[in-house]
């Protein structure tokens, strides 16, 4: 059971990985493409969420600590 | 509510000040570098200065793959495996040198403009500047945890100070997300 939660902890964060390299490849296309700034914008926001949700855990700001998140 | 109930309560109510503590930190931090993105569009506009692509990609990808490694640190010594934690800080540290030398000792250097040479200088010295203080404070903040990583002062249950190292890489990570496209990729040079 631990060893599956250690798993899917690693396993997400490849995921959360993928989906930023991604996300910064989309956005260099964007930018040698001149594409309106917005885009850019959006996409950023986008890499900024992933990383606040997924690696930074800020859901545990309101969560007591033991829970399960 | 006895003994061992109240430690525990004690220490649980611990970490959620230290966490809370943690954000506002950040939250102030981020102010400094929301004022340096907003000074940049006012002053250069839709004007973005001349710098290397490849060097900009290049360093934001080391800094992305540093930010999983240090989750990746967080998740080991959460699971007690302290040679996992050890080697995934050690590669974070050393990617976080990579980002040094590449923004300070390539871009500055590459780049076609001094600290004092107009707008374009001044707002691309200083938001490279201030982020790669970050960055160095962070690698100390890396090595301190590593250290003691290594005396084995770090368990599943206790590893605050992992987490707080970790949160502040993310950190700085989040607020190259931002510069990255507003200093390589947004406007025209």
């Amino acid at each position: 059971m631990e060893q599956r939660i250690k798993t899917n902890e690693l396993l997400r964060g490849v995921r959360v990985f993928i989906g930023l390299a991604v996300l910064t490849v989309v956005e260099f296309i964007l930018g040698a493409q001149g594409a309106a700034s917005v885009f850019l914008w959006i996409v950023a926001l986008l890499k900024a969420g992933l990383v606040l949700v997924y690696f930074m855990h800020i859901g545990r700001l309101f969560r007591t600590e033991g829970e399960p998140e | 509510m006895s003994a061992k109930e109240s430690t525990l309560a004690h220490a649980r109510h611990k970490i959620a000040t230290n966490r809370l503590g943690l954000w506002l930190f950040i939250l102030s931090d981020s102010f400094v570098f929301a004022a340096l993105l907003v000074t940049r569009f006012y002053l250069l506009g839709d004007k973005r200065p001349h710098l290397e692509q490849w060097l900009g990609l290049i360093v934001t990808t080391v800094l992305l793959i540093s930010s999983f490694f240090i989750n990746r640190a967080e998740v080991q010594i959460s699971k007690g495996n302290r040679k996992g934690f050890l080697t995934s800080t050690l590669i974070t540290m050393l990617l976080g040198i990579a980002f040094l030398v590449g923004v300070v000792g390539f871009e500055w250097g590459l780049a076609p403009f001094g600290p004092g040479d107009g707008a374009e200088g001044a707002v691309f010295y200083m938001m490279t500047g201030m982020h790669a203080f970050h960055v160095l404070t962070g690698v100390i903040f890396l090595f301190i945890i590593y250290r003691n990583g290594l005396k084995g002062h770090y368990s599943p249950e206790k590893h605050w100070a992992v987490e707080a190292a970790a949160n502040y890489w993310h950190f700085v990570d989040v607020v190259w997300i931002f510069f990255y496209p507003a200093l390589y990729l947004i406007g025209r040079i």
